[in-house]
């Protein structure tokens, strides 16, 4: 994969105070979901305003695309557009008095025109799942509204890199939920997204490779249960083991054999548990999964289907799906997690009907196949509707 | 946290899609008609019907209008008074002497008192009835589109967005000193107060330059883009307004007529 973001011995110190960044290299891949993970006050923030250049190490050198950053204001333009910014106080991001303004903020300064500008606009506050708020002052939304408006405003100037700090910290945590659950969407779109978290429950499951940071230098750079699996180093960084991990280390202590791969998420653990308990009896058939794409017309219509099926449970991934789930009063049991909570449903015999759009609807039936071929269990995956077979599905 | 206000009010109200420049037409027609208008029925005719039009189709709480009339009433009951004193003219009504000097209400002060209440009260109700149902957010618009300064239109913006952050600051911070007793005596209150103050111009400090942070991030080249978004001109609701104000106008007219001069 290629390298988009890369240090080289960076090192910085705010005027009058002490250095907070002492010496770090690293690389960050194309497509990459990476978390800086460290406490409070180690320098996270001010490494995370070095990608777009708003500072400028002291030494050392920061490339963007294997190109040097120059801090000439040309090249800033064009680096602040390709690595989008989001502010950890959305407040403070917000300027504009409503919320067109400030999505087009980004555009109207890259020389956009009109019509594109509208565009860009409607494009970014429908990713976000905020349309129709275009002539609402930000102070008149909530925590999580005003964090997507931050987010639309820099999806607005189409950025290869979403740089984010402390994305969850004002939210609560279903907010933080469907906020993961966007970068996970905008990862998907192709992005590389990088957070800076304390927040080692939201790291762990969540990034490809985790980066401690300790007293402006990395600690250690690694996937996520290799770089919080060391006790020593999790103590030092002031942070805790994941309970997941934490689990999976004191079963292994136990003396119940621990497989290579540590578990993830709670279909991890629970695939683990299982191959441990000897199955008693038969194993009942796993259940369905089926997809729905809220973006294509389903035929037959999405409420007859589910009247159709008995004992289903529908999950909703991505805030269009939600808002078209509430639209047709739906009620939604998983609203995060989506896919592992319906895999654990299928293997507990039941079926469930997943509600997604199109960028996500592919994502989940190769995940679903991929626990299969990992587990040996096979699922079926349904597509309700997909682009190239719009019509019935496959099981009515 | 943002208590209720004129900008809540006007976000909420009915009359939020009525195209703004319908709306200041109606609220300034009827802002010069009192104005020039030489007897009191006029404003008095405007300004209830406007209050009329705010409260019933517009649903706004009759007890919070009166409070938001209250505002220009103080300062009205002080100028009358002074006003009743001042004018001259007509018959002598009421005298009596304060020391060495003769204070009396004549007939006249007391017609051109009336005149300036009627007037001043349909004027509030004129101007209250557009801060009421368009929001800044669409008068910036308007603004614009009458070719003010855009530099002077992008502070303002920013001015406004900034009101309600460094409001609840303000408010956060006061909570802060009330929990704690600070404004219990007098000194305190004055040290309070003043450290109230400080806080408040080191957070706005900051937030200046996170917002240099923020318009940098997105490129900032001195564009602050408008949302010109507002639905055209309806004639449902202009020809009301024009109906009105028409209307409005024969009043003035017959109320000019020395038969209809009632006072």
């Amino acid at each position: 994969m290629n390298i988009i973001l890369e240090a080289r011995d960076i090192r910085y110190h705010y005027p009058g105070s002490n250095e907070a960044i002492k010496g770090i290299s690293f690389h960050i891949r194309k497509g990459e979901k990476i978390a800086l993970v460290g406490p409070n006050g180690v320098g996270k923030s001010t490494l995370l305003q070095m990608f777009n250049g708003m500072i400028r190490p002291d030494s050392g050198l920061m490339l963007f695309d294997n190109k040097p950053i120059c801090y000439d204001s040309a090249f800033l333009r064009q680096l602040r557009k390709r690595v989008g910014y989001v502010l950890q106080n959305s407040d403070r991001q917000i300027i504009a008095p409503t919320v067109y303004q400030d999505v087009a903020f980004g555009p109207a300064n890259l020389g956009y025109d009109e019509t594109l500008i509208r565009e860009k606009v409607t494009l970014a506050l429908r990713h976000v799942g905020l349309e129709g708020f275009e002539r609402r002052p930000p102070h008149h939304l909530s925590g999580g509204e005003k964090k997507r408006v931050a987010i639309a405003g820099i999806l607005a100037m189409d950025p290869d890199v979403l740089v984010f700090d402390e994305p969850t910290s004002d939210l609560d945590p279903s907010g933080s939920e469907d906020l993961m659950d966007l970068l996970d969407e905008l990862n998907q779109e192709g992005k590389t997204v990088i957070i800076s978290t304390h927040d080692v429950e939201l790291a762990y499951p969540w990034a490809d490779r985790v980066i401690l940071l300790l007293d402006g230098k990395i600690l250690q750079e690694d996937v996520p249960d290799v770089a919080f699996g060391n006790p020593e180093n999790v103590r030092k960084a002031h942070l805790s083991v994941p309970t997941l991990l934490e689990l999976s280390h004191e079963l292994g202590r136990r003396g119940f054999v621990q497989p290579e791969r540590k578990p993830r998420s709670i279909l991890d653990m629970i695939h683990i548990i299982e191959n441990l308990v000897i199955h008693s009896g038969a194993t009942p058939k796993p259940g369905t999964i089926s997809v729905c794409d809220v973006d294509i017309e389903c035929y037959p219509p999405l409420l007859e289907w589910i009247a159709s099926r008995q004992n289903l449970s529908i999950g909703a991934m991505g805030t269009r799906a939600k808002q078209r789930a509430s639209q047709e009063q739906l009620t939604l049991e998983f609203t995060y997690g989506v896919i592992d909570k319906c895999i654990l449903r299928a293997l507990r015999g039941q079926d469930s009907l997943i509600l997604t759009t199109s960028s996500m609807a592919d994502r989940v039936i190769r995940r679903v196949e991929a626990y299969g071929r990992e587990s040996g269990t096979s699922i079926t995956v349904t597509p309700l509707n997909s682009s190239d077979q719009p019509l019935y599905p496959a099981n009515l | 946290m943002i208590e209720i206000n004129l900008d809540h009010i006007a976000q909420q109200s009915t009359f939020r899609h009525i195209h703004p420049g319908t709306k200041l037409f109606l609220a300034l027609g009827s802002l010069i008609i009192c104005l020039v208008s030489p007897s009191p029925v006029v404003p008095v005719v405007s300004g209830i019907v406007l209050s009329l039009i705010l409260i019933i189709p517009g649903r706004l709480s009759p007890l919070h209008y009166a409070k938001i009339l209250l505002g220009p009433a103080v300062f009205l009951i002080m100028s009358i008074i002074v006003l009743l004193f001042m004018h001259g003219g007509g018959d002598v009504i009421w005298q009596f002497p304060v020391f060495w000097i003769n204070c009396s209400i004549t007939t006249g002060a007391v017609r051109e008192s009336i005149l300036v209440l009627c007037r001043v009260f349909g004027c509030s109700v004129s101007l209250f009835f557009i801060v009421l149902t368009t929001p800044m957010t669409d008068l910036f618009n308007g603004m614009k589109q009458a070719h003010i300064p855009i530099e002077l239109i992008d502070l303002m913006m920013i001015v406004y967005r900034f009101i309600f952050i460094f409001y609840s600051q303000t408010v956060e911070i006061w909570q802060a000193q009330v929990m704690r007793l600070g404004y219990r005596r007098p000194k305190e209150a004055i040290r309070s107060f003043s450290m109230l103050c400080g806080m408040l111009f080191i957070s706005s400090w900051s937030a200046g330059e996170d917002l240099i942070h923020a318009m940098d991030c997105r490129c900032y080249n001195g564009v602050f883009p408008v949302l010109d978004q507002t639905e055209p001109v309806q004639m449902s609701s202009f020809i009301p307004v024009l109906v009105y104000l028409t209307g409005l106008c024969g009043i003035l007219v017959l109320a000019t007529q020395p038969v209809g001069a009632i006072l």
